[in-house]
């Protein structure tokens, strides 16, 4: 079979649209933003336990009593939990994109509805955008709108839409053609027909679509938080990514109120508008007694209720939250100047990141953190949505992202090195030392070498040149994962003292927290081993003098950086930067050596540190 | 042609590709099996008929015959691919869809068999619907509803639902719905089909009760003869597309078109229909009126005719008001119009003696 270049057509395509279509793209950037940014800001407004009681009252409106109980309970576990502010984000987020996916799909079904051609034409489209894996669509989202919450809302909306437009297609379809020739013989005309006849008895199956894009939409929201769309999605993809397992399921169970909530609303708003609904609802009272349970406010009484309760909200939140805490130093080299730093779950880019957040903030910088995988951390970087990254694996690990996105970037040089990577078995296994010592040995190691995420650059290296260099491509397979998962693997064999190799490199925390060897690599068969570099984006230096000066002289000693991991690593997710702090404060002077505040107002390069220890 | 309310010219409707073709090749005589084979179907062929205003006219025929398609195309719902439709000197088929609309708001309405009430609608709701399509004012709306669910014995029941009523009510609301746009041509597609026999009869009495008051045009689509026979002034008989038969209850009846309509009218109660006029023997011999014995009229039924006739040893004179002689009823024309068969009485091979017959024990009843 010839090889059909239908991937090189597709980047083409892609490159062509960021290149021509820019200006569409930025207007949907623009009014998905706003709409986000609108919605959350309403949503932030109040006290999260007025906003839980408001949400309480249209639970009780719409399902009953019991219903607005429990809704305010989930709601006040989930700030319980400290998770309230992204579970308003993740809200707004399914909303804006539920929004956005009813505007396009329900007119899009009404068409398919009314149109054989356009019907045929929509289907397999709908197929394509709903099977398609939805990661292979984020790159590209990314790419049009930039990383963070646009890229998410289309993404979830492209996912999403399917439903939106086949259950009203279907509605439509399913009313009674005698009901409609009714209407058309009595001389509607056609859009009432539309509006007075299919589209109220086609309502309940249009807001079981509804459900459907809201659910599916949520269901993304993990997915989408791989493009920094942040809130409950990015926390569990930080937390997974970490191997936090207690934040992730209370990350989770964050998604899983706001969807139960969300879905049993739709449910019965359904009910509520469409007149069958109510019609049936109106039935059941009468055959049914009253009971307390069962007894929902009326809407006047509710809708009463929720302005109250809104204007309370919204009165508090005038004298709330909402003063802004502004740390005044002496040190304001930043003036409020927003950076923005990604970061790979890897330990040290983890380590310095948050270095470096300390750092910056400490001299005025309003600082955001991301955790992102690294395809999509080279790609915001690249199109200038990442200010910079600390921990690039330069020329090796990295090499391919430095082959696509290397003309887009600024090296700002290494800051650590020379690492080395390497396979690792536990000191507990005997006779093991070098790569050839594992030849001839797979069974006692179930043939398996647990490697990291297949993306990694050491992955290719290890299965393309390692393993046959020391012919063990027969005996071994290489298990791709993730960082956090091998070293889940590496805990739980350590802890039964099974026999385990892992892939790894130095230097790492988990030397010094397990008992590991280092298998030697006579043939230098792994190269000479990589520089961790920081890179900026394409002209980040040039806007940031100081910070640019502050990167490029940046480095650190192998003892600083594992004693700095070892340190975020006890203080556990969460606790980084209060980590940094203490570590800092261990260290004195460092600070000052690495973000030197220049002399400007003639009071000498020292007040720099002595900005720091005003924590 | 202005005399006529409703009036259609050689009407074709062929659905499939090249419509315009299949009509021609109709035109020249093809069947309509013979068009099904290149993937058309012709559902109504050549159809040319007058409907009288305040006339019911029945178009009667099984499924499949186009019934149901020549009605839709009366007022625009399917346009025709050839022929005229003609309305009070509109022709329809020159009308565009904005015209076409307001025809079927103002002037023409119709009566489903499956109701087709709007469940989202009340009672009064669904009655006022052709109303709001006309944009009549809510108040004046209700008030025209309310009197047309009254005359059609809904009085009472304005604000129930549709599915709190049972079939037969519901489909007065249908009818009371096409009745309250005050429409001078109501067309009722197998209206009462879908109700139970007793109600069916019920609905049928009211509605000739209301036209005796209305005076609408009616088109009426069924598939029961019976209620043809009923309901109709005039009935049309389709079959396969075709109008194979007008005329009223009687030339149906006593003179069908063909087997076709003849074996139609087998299961008829023929008693209810024919009166003397339809089955009496104008050709008289000037001698039948001389005797003392009971004598009828043009308008006597068919079962006094029965009954007259048994008490009679020859053929009962119908005399006209006048006293003037009309015809003559025979027993032997009776009694082969309730069997299923006209003709000439078939020689028989081996006459007997009739006393004989009936004495050597019931052969004759086993004969005939």
């Amino acid at each position: 079979m010839p090889r059909i270049r239908l991937g090189d057509r597709v980047d083409d395509g892609v490159n062509w649209l960021v290149g021509h279509m820019s200006w569409f793209f930025d207007a949907v950037r623009t009014v998905v933003e706003g709409l986000y940014d609108g919605i959350y800001a309403v949503l932030t407004a109040p006290e999260p336990l007025l906003l839980a009681g408001v949400l309480a009252v249209a639970a009780w409106w719409l399902r009953g009593l019991v219903a607005g109980v429990l809704a305010f309970a989930g709601f006040a576990l989930v700030d319980s939990m400290a998770l309230w502010d992204k579970a308003v984000s993740t809200l707004a987020l399914v909303l804006v994109a539920t929004l956005v996916a009813l505007v396009v799909s329900v007119p899009l079904g009404i068409w398919a509805a009314r149109s054989k051609a356009v019907s045929a034409v929509v289907r397999p489209v709908l197929d394509l955008l709903q099977t398609m894996p939805s990661t292979v669509l984020l790159i590209p989202a990314i790419l049009f709108f930039g990383m963070g919450v646009p890229a998410g809302v289309v993404a979830t909306l492209i996912f999403a839409l399917a439903p939106g437009v086949r259950m009203t297609e279907l509605g439509i379809r399913q009313v009674d053609a005698e009901l409609v020739e009714a209407a058309e013989a009595f001389g509607t005309p056609p859009r009432d027909t539309l509006l007075r006849v299919q589209l109220p008895l086609a309502l309940p199956t249009i807001m079981a679509g509804v459900n459907q894009v809201i659910m599916l939409g949520l269901s993304m929201v993990v997915i989408a938080g791989m493009v920094g769309t942040g809130g409950l999605g990015g926390a569990v993809n930080e937390a997974i990514g970490q191997l936090d397992i207690g934040l992730g399921f209370e990350a989770g169970l964050g998604i899983v109120v706001l969807a139960v909530y969300l879905d049993r609303m739709t449910g019965a708003l359904g009910a509520q508008i469409s007149p069958l609904g109510r019609r049936a609802a109106a039935k059941a009272r009468t055959a049914g007694t009253a009971k307390l349970r069962n007894h929902r406010p009326s809407p006047a009484v509710a809708l009463a209720g929720v302005v109250v309760l809104a204007l309370l909200a919204g009165g508090l939140g005038v004298f709330g939250p909402s003063a802004q805490t502004g740390r005044a130093t002496g040190t304001d080299v930043g003036r409020g100047k927003k950076i923005t730093i990604g970061h790979i779950p890897w330990d040290e880019g983890i380590a310095t990141t948050f270095l470096w957040k300390e750092l910056l903030e400490e001299r005025g910088f309003d600082v955001t953190t991301t955790q992102y995988a690294a395809g999509p951390l080279y790609t915001g970087l690249a199109t200038g949505q990442i200010d910079f990254q600390t921990d690039s694996w330069l020329p090796v690990t990295h090499a391919e992202y430095w082959k696509k996105y290397g003309g887009q970037l600024d090296d700002l040089g290494k800051w650590y090195g020379p690492t080395s990577l390497e396979l690792a078995v536990p000191s507990y296994v005997k006779g093991v030392d070098s790569l050839a010592d594992l030849k001839g040995r797979s069974p006692e190691f179930k043939g398996r070498i647990v490697g990291i995420e297949p993306s990694a650059g050491m992955m290719g290296l290890l299965k393309d040149k390692v393993l046959k260099e020391y012919g063990l491509g027969g005996g071994y397979e290489v298990v791709d994962g993730s960082t956090p998962a091998m070293l889940a693997e590496l805990e739980r064999a350590y802890a039964k003292k099974e026999p385990i190799v892992v892939t790894l490199w130095s230097t790492h925390w988990a030397y010094s927290d397990y008992d590991l060897t280092k298998l030697k690599d006579p043939k230098g068969a792994w190269g000479k081993g990589d520089g961790v570099h920081t890179l900026a984006r394409k002209g980040f230096a040039g806007d940031n003098p100081e910070v640019g000066a502050w990167l490029k002289d940046f480095s650190m000693t192998e003892k600083q950086l594992t004693g700095l991991e070892a340190g975020i690593q006890r203080a556990g997710k969460g606790g980084e930067q209060d980590a940094v702090r203490a570590w800092l404060r261990a260290n004195p002077g460092l600070a000052g050596k690495w973000a030197p505040v220049a002399p400007v107002t003639g009071s000498g390069g020292k007040s720099g540190a002595n900005g720091v220890s005003n924590n | 042609m202005s005399s006529s309310r409703l009036e259609t010219e050689h009407l074709y409707k062929v659905f499939g590709r090249r419509p315009g073709d299949a009509v021609t090749r109709l035109e020249q005589g093809a069947d309509r099996d013979e068009l099904r084979d290149d993937g058309s179907t012709a559902a109504v062929i050549d159809a040319s008929f007058t409907v009288a205003p305040g006339e019911i006219f029945v178009v009667m025929g099984l499924s499949g015959s186009g019934k149901s398609t020549l009605l839709r195309m009366l007022n625009g719902l399917l346009e025709p691919t050839a022929g005229h439709v003609r309305f009070d000197g509109d022709d329809l088929t020159a009308l565009g869809d904005r015209e076409l609309r307001a025809l079927r708001a103002h002037r023409i309405s119709m009566v489903f068999q499956h109701f087709a009430l709007f469940p989202h609608r009340s009672v009064r709701e669904n009655a006022a619907y052709g109303l709001s399509v006309q944009g009549v004012p809510r108040a004046e709306r209700e008030r025209r509803a309310d009197e047309a669910l009254a005359l059609c014995g809904l009085a009472g029941w304005e604000n129930a639902w549709p599915d709190e009523l049972s079939g037969g009510m519901r489909q007065r609301v249908g009818l009371a719905r096409a009745l309250a746009t005050d429409a001078d041509l109501l067309l009722m597609d197998e209206s009462f089909s879908a109700l139970d026999p007793l109600i069916r009869r019920d609905m049928q009495d009211q509605l000739l009760e209301l036209q005796k008051t209305l005076k609408k045009t009616i088109v009426f689509i069924t598939h029961d003869l019976n209620e043809a026979m009923r309901l109709g002034d005039r009935i049309a008989v389709m079959r396969d597309g075709r109008i194979v038969q007008t005329g009223t209850a009687e030339d149906i009846l006593v003179r069908p078109a063909d087997d076709y309509v003849a074996s139609f009218t087998q299961d008829v109660d023929r008693s209810r229909v024919l009166t003397a006029a339809a089955v009496m023997d104008p050709e008289t011999h000037g001698d039948e009126a001389d005797c003392d014995c009971p004598t009828a009229t043009p308008d006597t039924p068919f079962t006094e005719l029965c009954a007259l006739s048994a008490r009679l040893s020859h053929p009962v004179a119908v005399l006209t008001e006048d006293g003037e002689l009309a015809g003559v009823v025979r027993r032997q024309r009776l009694v082969g119009l309730l069997g299923d068969r006209q003709g000439a009485a078939e020689p028989c091979d081996s006459p007997r003696v009739p006393d004989r017959a009936a004495l050597t024990g019931g052969k004759l009843t086993a004969r005939a």
